[in-house]
């Protein structure tokens, strides 16, 4: 019984895998999520979640179930170095925004209430702070030593996965975190955030794109799917990081630009 | 000096010179040079006539004289390991500079004669690359040069009449212009040895081992 999606030395077939792990993950946050709206409920003075917040939450976890569970999970282990990116891209890009515009404010100021938490979100809050380490979390999950070495090990699937998810998380609070007491951006700073984001992602992307040879052994040596080489594969890894990681941040960056001059517009007018 | 020290301090610098002549003449790659597996002893290139793709007679030793020969026995049907060594093989080949991959024969000798037809054999490197040479013979046949090379038998894993694997030596022997494998490259060789090793294997001159 396997509980996370690793490599297999084994050939690809389409045949359904359970990954307990998964499961217990995404039914956690679900029942996590539930009883904090049911048992904690919002203060009097706070509104409730909205259907939008629950719908968003809802779908964060959906995204982040279809990352991790058959057939995207191992087929990014361990097949298909593309799969990877794709995925990487799911864990840090898609599921994280959707997970904290799901989370109503009373609910995040509960959870950070205890002193020690309301310490490691400020710490986590700065700009720079979040900078680096998205982007290390970033390029050391990328290196071809931590993808070969972690790849073949549950365990280190299952760790890697989850630091792609809390660099997401942390890169996202810049840009979409509500609470006021934690020094949001103001709508420039965000989009300046956002863009300075944009380069670092290069560099892992130029390398998979523009390597000679298969960077990583785990995705060269494993039993080839037979409609794609592990050169070409790695090459549309490349891309995938490059085109849309970008157009995820350039997107939302523009989303931001828009309503950012709609503010303006309005203050100008009242 | 004494006579008996002065023959001894001759014979030390010839062996001195001796060695420096033999090691400084960059004929053959050096051991650790190599990424591939260095074989302690030389092993001499097999002898033995198989049916080509085309149906024609192969004989492998005169077929491949004066080519850096790339042997490995596999089968189409293979799920990992035969596919991953064509596949690295062929994407190295395409980038060496063609003087280098032209020097290069890779040939394919089945272990599953019953399924790997001529036809099938074709088709199946043809998706690695057309000029990789296709081999066929009996059970018996394939079994004796496997032997003759120091590898296990092929074995059949499975009961089913179609569906079934085959046990194989899984690395792929390098015979080189002197007409023996110094070297071989194992399951999990990967493309980066591939490129470091072919130049060197092409380039060396054995004949000074």
């Amino acid at each position: 019984m396997t509980w996370w999606c690793s490599a297999q030395d084994t050939a690809w077939e389409w045949v359904w895998q359970p990954y307990i792990g998964v499961w217990l993950l995404v039914a956690s946050m679900l029942l996590g999520y539930a009883a904090a709206l049911k048992r904690l409920g919002p203060a009097e003075a706070d509104p409730p979640a909205t259907r939008r917040e629950v719908t968003s939450y809802l779908l964060g976890v959906l995204v982040l179930w279809i990352a991790a569970d058959w057939p995207v999970g191992p087929l990014a282990a361990g097949y298909l170095v593309s799969v990877h990116t794709a995925q990487f891209l799911l864990f840090t890009m898609a599921v994280p925004p959707l997970l904290i515009h799901g989370m109503p404010q009373w609910l995040l100021r509960r959870m950070i209430r205890p002193s020690w938490a309301g310490r490691v979100a400020r710490f986590l809050s700065r700009p720079l702070i979040a900078f680096a380490v998205f982007n290390v979390v970033l390029l050391a999950t990328h290196l071809p030593v931590v993808v070969d070495g972690l790849a073949g090990s549950q365990l280190g699937s299952f760790f890697k996965d989850m630091l792609w998810l809390f660099a997401g998380l942390v890169f996202w609070w810049q840009v979409l975190g509500p609470l006021p007491e934690l020094q949001p951006l103001s709508y420039p700073g965000r989009i300046l955030f956002l863009l300075l984001n944009v380069f670092i992602p290069t560099v892992p992307a130029a390398f998979l794109t523009f390597a000679d040879y298969p960077i990583y052994a785990v995705y060269e040596l494993a039993p080839p799917l037979g409609w794609i080489s592990a050169r070409d594969d790695q090459q549309l890894a490349g891309i995938i990081m490059k085109i849309v990681g970008g157009f995820i941040i350039f997107g939302t960056a523009s989303v931001l630009f828009f309503r950012w001059y709609v503010r303006e517009e309005r203050e100008e007018a009242a | 000096m004494t006579p008996i020290l002065r023959k001894a301090a001759l014979a030390a610098a010839l062996a001195t010179v001796a060695l420096s002549v033999a090691s400084c003449g960059g004929d053959s790659p050096r051991p650790g040079e190599l990424h591939g597996a260095v074989l302690p002893a030389p092993l001499p290139k097999a002898d033995f006539t198989l049916t080509n793709t085309a149906g024609e007679p192969f004989a492998f030793r005169e077929e491949t004289q004066g080519y850096v020969t790339l042997l490995f026995f596999g089968y189409t049907s293979c799920p990992d390991i035969c596919p991953v060594h064509m596949a690295n093989i062929a994407a190295v080949l395409r980038k060496l500079p063609p003087q280098t991959a032209s020097r290069v024969k890779v040939v394919m000798v089945t272990v599953d004669p019953e399924r790997d037809t001529p036809e099938r054999l074709r088709t199946w490197l043809n998706a690695f690359d057309p000029s990789f040479v296709g081999l066929t013979g009996s059970t018996e046949e394939v079994n004796g040069i496997l032997r003759s090379l120091m590898l296990p038998p092929a074995v059949k894993q499975g009961e089913g009449e179609t569906d079934y694997l085959m046990g194989h030596a899984a690395q792929v022997i390098a015979f080189t212009t002197d007409d023996r494998a110094h070297v071989v490259y194992p399951s999990g060789t990967r493309q980066v040895d591939w490129a470091h090793d072919l130049p060197l294997l092409v380039e060396a001159d054995w004949r000074s081992e």
